[in-house]
């Protein structure tokens, strides 16, 4: 399966909390955390398509534009499953994770989200509407596993399998 | 290997970081580290490792001056001990869901009651006061204990419902300040006893008694070459996989080092020689660069000598948190966590430089450390030379964290050509750049 991965500005490795003004881009390439994932994607057969990033700052201060650009960028590039994360216990990335994740299920593109319970805002806002996989937060104990489980559940989206006793076990 | 690794490590670090005691410890002592950073700033102000600091302001404030600012030393790090008690009992109390300002509260009369309070004074009369000897670095481990049994008990008949019972109509706040009254009781009744008991033994007090059976064979064990490798790996190979290594590590680790780092503070304080290598400020300042696995190191060579715009760009980006010690950029964005190339010298740098430090050390090239807080922010060069007041330290810090370079060089350069490599086939491959633009795209695409 072709995955695109959605990523803050720390997560794709353009620096800290200060450059959250970062815009919009993408390379079609794993970039940054997604490198994380490399050992696992084999078992799901999946390989990356790109990676999409934005500034967590850049969302905030207009998220309805950005989403809009991720969901019409995401549907250009027609991936078999986009996955918005990991957040960890980022805030504001987390909501973007959430957010986008929703508005492109609800465009037709499945998405899977993930973060740590931290990002309360974004789980509480729209634990209903998507999937949003539970991680540790950043310097947590269970990455791996969340990590596997994060392609799991967009593998088992992509063959339109019945996630809902993953995501009961798994998912917020 | 990796796996295997993980596989060990994992329940360990999730039994650590669960324990309710493990926790309250090492929250107790983020409630005194504050303290200490402060107080550090006073007594450095009056040991400046500047010749004639001390006359240049005798002539300006007065002879004097450095009674003004020891006091304020002093009253951080002579109480040290009580302080670590009362923090611990308070973030113990929150543990556990009791009240933890009363928890705290009667945990720290928990440990005056063990402090002997009749001093004699050198003619024979004899007064009521505290000795700080007792409240100090010597008390510690006393403080822990206390903290962690009074506020057990504490909670113990909290939980019990073990309150009187006021009458309808008294106010809440009245009936509130009733609840605490009979597990405050149990506590202090607990520690009344234990002190007759301990005082008929050859010990004299539980301050003897703990210095002498858990602080002192603790340090002892901690104050070793092997014990600090134990700590350091502990530290790098847990954020191999994600998990914040050194929070780990200090669970277990941080009241020995507490302990190794005060005595330092308390001799600097006092004019003695210095009696530890292995201090908080050591393991910070002279084991790691830029954050743990010493990754300034890394960041300079990525600068310096990488060529994939994703690498160099990465490091410029992170060069200035580096220089303060700050890593997330890396860690996540190269990433370091679970890139198996990186991790080789990520775990091997902070090894060698502390095996080298050590020995620079020990050979008196550099002094021991002072002990003295400084902020983990503080960069290199600073940092070597305010924490043993030797400018030799500080450029000892500078061709360590060059040498640290040269083993992060070949590493980097392998994950250099993967990504150069990769940035040329996606070229390549689809005849544009891999870059995607969003100039162009709008909703109205779909």
């Amino acid at each position: 399966m072709k995955v695109i991965f959605i990523l803050d500005q720390i997560q794709a490795g353009f620096g800290g909390k200060e450059r959250g003004d970062l815009p919009l881009g993408g390379k079609k390439l794993a970039i940054g955390a997604v490198d994380m994932f490399t050992n696992f994607l084999p078992a799901v057969d999946a390989t990356v398509l790109a990676t999409l990033y934005c500034g967590d700052d850049t969302f905030m201060a207009d998220p309805q534009t950005v989403t809009n650009k991720l969901v019409a960028m995401c549907h250009k590039l027609a991936p078999d499953v986009v996955i918005c994360g990991p957040a960890f216990n980022y805030e504001k990335y987390g909501m973007l994770c959430a957010t986008v994740a929703t508005a492109l299920e609800a465009h037709g593109l499945p998405a899977v989200a993930a973060m740590s319970q931290e990002c309360e805002a974004a789980i509480s806002e729209y634990r209903n509407q998507v999937t949003i996989v539970k991680m540790p937060k950043k310097g947590g104990i269970g990455l791996t596993d969340a990590l596997q489980k994060i392609l799991t559940l967009a593998a088992m989206k992509v063959k339109k399998e019945d996630t809902s006793a993953f995501a009961a076990a798994n998912c917020y | 290997m990796l796996h295997a690794l993980e596989k060990t490590l994992m329940p360990l670090a999730e039994k650590l970081g669960k324990n309710k005691i493990l926790i309250a410890i090492r929250d107790g002592f983020l409630i005194t580290t504050p303290l200490i950073i402060v107080a550090s700033l006073f007594l450095l102000f009056n040991n400046f490792p500047i010749p004639h600091w001390v006359e240049f302001w005798n002539g300006i404030l007065g002879s004097q001056w450095q009674s003004w600012f020891a006091n304020v030393s002093r009253s951080v790090f002579n109480l040290v001990g009580f302080l670590s008690c009362f923090g611990t009992a308070y973030a113990y109390g929150r543990q556990l869901d009791t009240d933890a300002i009363q928890a705290a509260g009667v945990a720290i009369v928990a440990f005056i009651i063990l402090t002997p309070t009749d001093l004699v004074l050198k003619g024979g009369t004899s007064i009521v006061g505290l000795d700080t000897e007792y409240l100090g670095t010597n008390g510690i481990f006393l403080g822990l204990v206390v903290a962690l049994v009074a506020v057990q008990l504490y909670a113990f008949a909290a939980k019990r419902g073990w309150t009187i019972k006021m009458p309808d109509g008294v106010p809440p706040a009245v009936a509130d300040s009733f609840a605490a009254l009979i597990p405050s009781g149990l506590v202090m009744i607990v520690f009344f006893f234990v002190r007759i008991f301990v005082g008929m033994t050859s010990f004299g007090t539980v301050h003897n008694f703990i210095f002498e059976i858990l602080q002192t064979p603790l340090k002892g064990a901690g104050n070793t070459l092997f014990a600090q490798v134990i700590y350091g790996l502990a530290c790098t190979l847990f954020w191999s996989f994600g998990i914040n290594g050194p929070a780990v590590a200090n669970s277990v680790f941080g009241p020995i080092t507490k302990v190794l780092t005060m005595e330092n503070l308390d001799a600097f304080q006092a004019g003695k020689t210095l009696p530890n290598i292995f201090t908080d400020p050591f393991s910070n300042f002279f084991t790691n660069f830029g954050g743990g696995g010493s990754t300034l190191s890394l960041i300079i060579v990525m600068i310096l000598f990488c060529k994939s715009q994703r690498i160099k760009q990465l490091g410029k980006l992170s060069l200035i948190p580096g220089i303060f010690g700050i890593n997330e950029p890396i860690i996540f964005g190269l990433p370091i966590v679970l890139n198996p190339i990186i991790l080789i010298p990520f775990n091997l740098v902070p090894l060698m430089n502390l095996l080298i430090s050590t020995a620079v050390t020990k050979l008196g090239i550099i002094p021991y450390t002072n002990g003295v807080a400084l902020p983990w922010t503080t960069p290199v060069g600073f940092s070597g030379y305010l924490s043993t007041g030797s400018w030799v330290a500080a450029v000892y810090q500078i061709l360590l964290l060059i040498l640290g370079c040269l083993v992060y060089y070949p590493f980097i350069k392998i994950l250099d050509n993967n990504y150069l490599k990769e940035e040329a086939d996606a070229t390549d491959k689809k005849d544009e750049t891999d870059d995607i633009s969003f100039d162009d795209i709008s909703f109205d695409d779909l």
